[in-house]
């Protein structure tokens, strides 16, 4: 007899669940619908988005645009899948280093006849390489983050080191010396640098570039062949040289995501930790009372100041029906004023020339105006255009440089992972 | 030969097997719960303590006014029932047959499980969701409570198979020969007999389907529809960033109504029905 | 195809709908193809339709994109997995995980199901708590254990520096210390789940059976082997076969754990086929791993399933 209950219920359950699927579907009224599917995630920039998309609403009634929230974590596989079973969003919001599948297999639109002159005029053209794919212009680059080093500012002064500007940096070498000066004073158990390296390639070779690093040569034919020159070397030597031999970063941060460092650099375990510019956010929010910091550039080589970097981007779906309007809202959304909001909400930096001259991402506070300052010598990030390069980087680069940092390797397996190993990847997407 | 002195040493040493047990276990979520109430100065700390030093609720006020928690996890809930009711209630019967009827079926039913289950569900999803828009289930609480009632399936089909092969088949024989129908036998000495072992298995579907995100990640587009699981890692940025005391917070409050269920059918498990039965 | 013969057959033989009063031989013999209905039809349409798509891929060089036409190509996924070291290490960590994980959790689990089913007080309490990693999103879970084995600001190093046992263990990044680090969060994550199922099997024990065997004199390591054992054993097959195909095909919560690392030390199988899939759009390649990883489970098994089958004469 207890089975009567259960199958009562269960009809029950079946008629309700079936009410709530009719009941979502259907909105019957005139007029164009985008989704709109945005990865912000902090609450400044996900209020940053949603007034943006309420006053674009309320300005364009013909034209709704719908606000979907996507995260960081799960876009890749969330859009793969939406895109092979033809129900991607209109308007996608995703990081330039993660396009270049989607692009080459033809799920995004061209933006090159769609885009306003104004908006191709103001974001300049080092940015715009970096969703450039094959012919195809593939997504609006719209914020950016350069790499630099947050510094606990009275460990900093205390030690009597040169304090580094965008305007004169710390040499690589500099930078070994200041990291193993810092250390002396601190102590026990303390180091002068900590280094967060759970994607140790991406920093190695955004990094990289500083002292003319550039892995990727790109031969007449236009096959992609890994080199590893000098310049390559001169970035991970120095980070293996920091925990092997001079001990001035911990191996411990080896396999950390950036905010993981940060409690150890709150208690003063860290001198100096080499951040994305955004993480700034994070430490405003959880410093202990009274904690300063300093935000520092990245130490410069032979090639300057400059660094890799993959910009955030707003790309618009092959399938989608409405590709003008998407353009429009685009164009709408990456207003100088409005992309100086997103910028802000998302602690980081435009890429829009107007954007960038905005007061408010040039003061001091934060920061702020040292970023600024970068913005300049912001390169895309090498291989990012590379077909092969994701699989390069997890199945040969990712372990090769973990080992290597770790001291479990040394630099001449480094190289033989990287090139033997990392051609072989490279040529089966090159056949 | 049991003493009562050995007997309170045993019964000591049983309570104390079952605290370590118990701290293994929820050590864990205690800091989960400890994280959700502490400011994010002290998620910063280097110097951790269990009870937050300066305990708050802002986490929870912030995690209710970033996400729509209340809708996802009304959504989930009726995910989550519907597909274990529905799980346990197509697969009881068909377990019943796998397990009295040796053979083919019981062979067959058995190498799908193991297929099903072991080949890479990353593979299965496109295919699926190709299948699902063909009948417009996409982005609909009914197509994904589908995907979960299969893909509780094999489990079920596994667990309620177990629990009736462990019942004496004579006890249906000596009802069947006292004359009782068909139907009746199963409802009346067999249906009663499995109840701790559907409602374990029922428990299963329910936090299976409780829990899934990726399926719920793939197949539901519009907010209004989305899960517990998909709008908690809403709170997680870029590169393993997270929002911890928002997203602990909401974690915790994800966390609880499945203990509760459990909490409250865990007697229906364990009730010994079956000792009263047998001897009737 | 076997499943759809057998289903046919049995159909054939049911004759009747279900309620027709019994006749003298076994009672299952009516029906069975009405009971087996309603699961036989999702199972066949969202299971095993979308498992033999993936099958076939796997003779394909499908990839994703539509940029280019898929063709056949016949064994060379698998010839080419014959070749890829990364895979077979991947799948021999996946081996050692799955070992790894299964079996200290099918041990503890017994033994805090058999806990658990003495008449302690505050049992109701101890259940309810004993399912806590169950209740858990495996996103959750591996978060948090991230924050547990931190190596500035977590719990346990901190415990261990209270304690006098030195700290500063990178647990998850360390080579030697993130595959046993991973399985034990495996472990914890599983633990409820098997504890249940072993629990509501021990229900299933005919009581004076144990109180007969109690009177006897039979100590409790006989009762347990006599009587309890016997009980629950297809219950615990079930279980721990289960157990250690989900465990070998486990993906989320290593994935948020180390994603793979350090190294490659902890990419499971999973993590490898996913990669190849959503990372590098290679769906037929993926779709071969996915194949080898059916066949070499399916012998694996094998032994296990046999002696289940036995037990059943």
């Amino acid at each position: 007899m207890r089975a009567r209950p259960a199958v009562v219920l269960a009809v029950v359950l079946a008629l309700l669940v079936a009410g709530c699927a009719g009941g979502g579907g259907g909105g019957g009224e005139g007029g164009t619908v985008l989704r709109f599917q945005s990865l912000a995630w902090q609450k400044e920039s996900v209020d940053a988005n949603k007034e943006l998309v309420a006053e674009w609403n309320a300005a364009h009634p013909g034209i709704r645009v719908e606000y979907v929230q996507g995260s960081w974590d799960s876009v890749h596989d969330q859009l793969l899948t939406s895109f092979e079973g033809g129900e991607a969003p209109d308007i996608i919001h995703d990081a330039s280093d993660d396009l270049a599948d989607f692009a080459y297999g033809g799920y995004l639109a061209d933006l090159r006849p769609l885009l306003s002159g104004r908006l191709r005029a103001d974001i300049p053209e080092a940015s715009w390489r970096t969703t450039t794919f094959g012919e195809g212009v593939y997504g609006v680059p719209f914020l950016q983050e350069p790499r630099v080093i947050i510094a606990n500012r009275k460990i900093l002064e205390s030690s009597g080191v040169r304090v580094p500007t965008p305007a004169r940096p710390w040499t690589w070498p500099e930078f070994r010396q200041v990291a193993k000066e810092l250390t002396a004073t601190m102590g026990e158990g303390r180091y002068g640098v900590a280094w967060p390296l759970r994607e140790p390639v991406s920093v190695s070779l955004n990094l990289g570039l500083s002292a003319g690093g550039r892995l990727f040569h790109r031969g007449g034919d236009g096959r992609v062949e890994v080199r590893f020159g000098d310049g390559d070397a001169t970035v991970p030597a120095t980070v293996n040289a920091q925990v092997n031999t001079d001990r001035s970063a911990p191996r411990t941060t080896l396999g950390m995501g950036g905010s993981d460092t940060l409690p150890g650099f709150f208690g003063g375990m860290y001198a100096m930790v080499p951040l994305g510019f955004s993480y700034r956010q994070q430490i405003v929010r959880q410093a202990p009372e009274g904690f300063e910091w300093v935000v520092l550039p990245a130490p410069a080589g032979d090639g300057g100041l400059a660094q890799g970097v993959s910009p955030q981007t707003l790309s618009i779906a092959e399938d989608s029906p409405h590709k003008e309007e998407a353009a429009r809202f685009i164009d709408f959304l990456l207003q100088p004023d409005n992309m100086v909001r997103l910028a802000r909400g998302d602690w980081m930096l435009p890429t829009g020339t107007e954007a960038l001259k905005d007061p408010s991402l040039r003061t001091t506070e934060h920061g702020w105006a040292t970023g600024a300052a970068l913005a300049a010598s912001l390169r895309p990030a090498p291989a990012q255009s590379v077909r092969g390069y994701p699989e390069w980087k997890d199945k040969v680069a990712t372990p090769a440089y973990q080992e290597y940092y770790s001291g479990a390797i040394d630099a001449a397996e480094l190289e033989k992972r990287l090139v033997e190993d990392g051609n072989l990847v490279l040529a089966r997407y090159q056949r | 030969m049991s003493g009562p002195r050995t007997r309170g040493a045993v019964r000591a040493g049983q309570y104390l097997a079952l605290l370590a047990y118990l701290a293994f276990l929820a050590l864990p979520f205690l800091w989960l719960i400890s994280t959700a109430f502490k400011p994010a100065p002290e998620l910063g700390s280097l110097h951790p303590t269990w009870i937050p030093e300066d305990p708050t609720v802002a986490n929870f006020r912030q995690a209710f006014a970033e996400q729509p928690l209340l809708r996802a996890a009304a959504n989930s809930l009726a995910a989550a029932l519907a597909a274990a009711v529905t799980a346990v209630v197509v697969a009881t019967p068909m377990a019943y047959v796998t397990a009295r009827r040796r053979g083919r079926l019981s062979a067959a039913t058995t190498g799908w499980v193991v297929v099903s289950q072991a080949f890479p569900f990353v593979l299965v999803i496109i295919p699926l969701f190709l299948v699902l828009k063909n009948l417009q289930l996409i982005n609909t609480l009914t197509g994904l409570v589908l995907v979960y009632v299969v893909w509780s399936l094999p489990f079920a089909l596994w667990m309620l198979t177990g629990y009736v092969r462990a019942l004496p088949a004579e006890l249906e024989e000596a009802a069947a020969v006292d004359g009782a129908g068909r139907l009746r036998t199963l409802l009346s000495v067999t249906a009663p007999l499995l109840a701790p072992g559907i409602v374990a298995t029922a428990l299963f579907a329910f936090i299976t389907a409780w829990n899934e995100f990726f399926f719920a990640l793939v197949l539901l587009k519009t907010p209004e529809k989305q899960t517990l699981p998909v709008v908690l890692t809403h709170f997680l940025g870029a590169e393993g960033v997270a929002d911890l005391g928002p997203l602990a917070a909401a974690a915790f409050l994800a966390t609880l109504p499945s203990l509760v269920v459990f909490a409250l059918i865990q007697r229906r498990i364990t009730g010994g029905m079956l000792s009263g039965a047998v001897k009737s | 195809m076997t499943l759809l013969t057998t289903a046919r057959r049995s159909g054939e033989n049911a004759g009747g709908p279900a309620h027709r009063p019994a006749h003298r031989h076994r009672p299952t013999d009516h029906g069975a193809w009405f009971l087996v209905l309603p699961a036989l039809i999702p199972i066949l349409l969202l299971s095993v339709g979308p498992l033999l798509y993936g099958v076939v891929l796997a003779f394909t060089d499908a990839q994703s994109g539509r940029t280019r036409a898929t063709q056949w190509v016949g064994t060379l996924n698998f010839r080419d997995l014959l070749h890829d070291t990364l895979f077979w290490e991947s799948f021999r960590i996946g081996l050692v995980w799955a070992v790894g994980v299964t079996v200290p959790q099918f041990l503890l689990a017994l033994g805090l199901a058999l806990l658990l089913d003495q008449g302690l007080r505050l049992r109701w309490l101890a259940r309810a708590l004993a399912i806590i990693p169950w209740a858990m999103p495996e996103v959750v879970v591996g978060i948090m254990w991230r924050l547990v084995y931190h190596p500035d600001a977590g719990i346990l190093n901190e415990t261990l520096r209270d304690l006098g046992l030195g700290g500063g263990r990178d647990w998850l990044s360390g080579l030697a210390t993130a595959l046993p680090a991973v399985v034990l969060v495996g472990v914890w994550a599983g633990m409820p789940q098997t504890t249940v199922a072993l629990l509501a099997g021990l229900q299933n024990t005919p009581r004076e059976l144990h109180e007969a065997a109690a009177l006897d004199g039979a100590g409790a390591w006989r009762r347990f082997r006599t009587v309890t054992w016997p009980a629950l054993r297809p219950v615990a097959l079930a279980i721990t076969a289960l157990n250690f195909i989900w465990n070998i095909n486990a993906f989320a919560l290593v994935y948020v754990l180390t994603g793979g690392g350090p190294g490659g030390r902890t990419r499971l199988p999973m993590l490898f086929a996913y990669e190849e899939a959503f990372r590098y759009g290679q769906f037929g390649y993926a779709a071969a791993m996915g194949c080898v990883l059916v066949a070499v489970i399916s012998v694996l098994l094998a032994v296990h399933l046999a002696s289940r089958l036995r037990g059943d004469e």
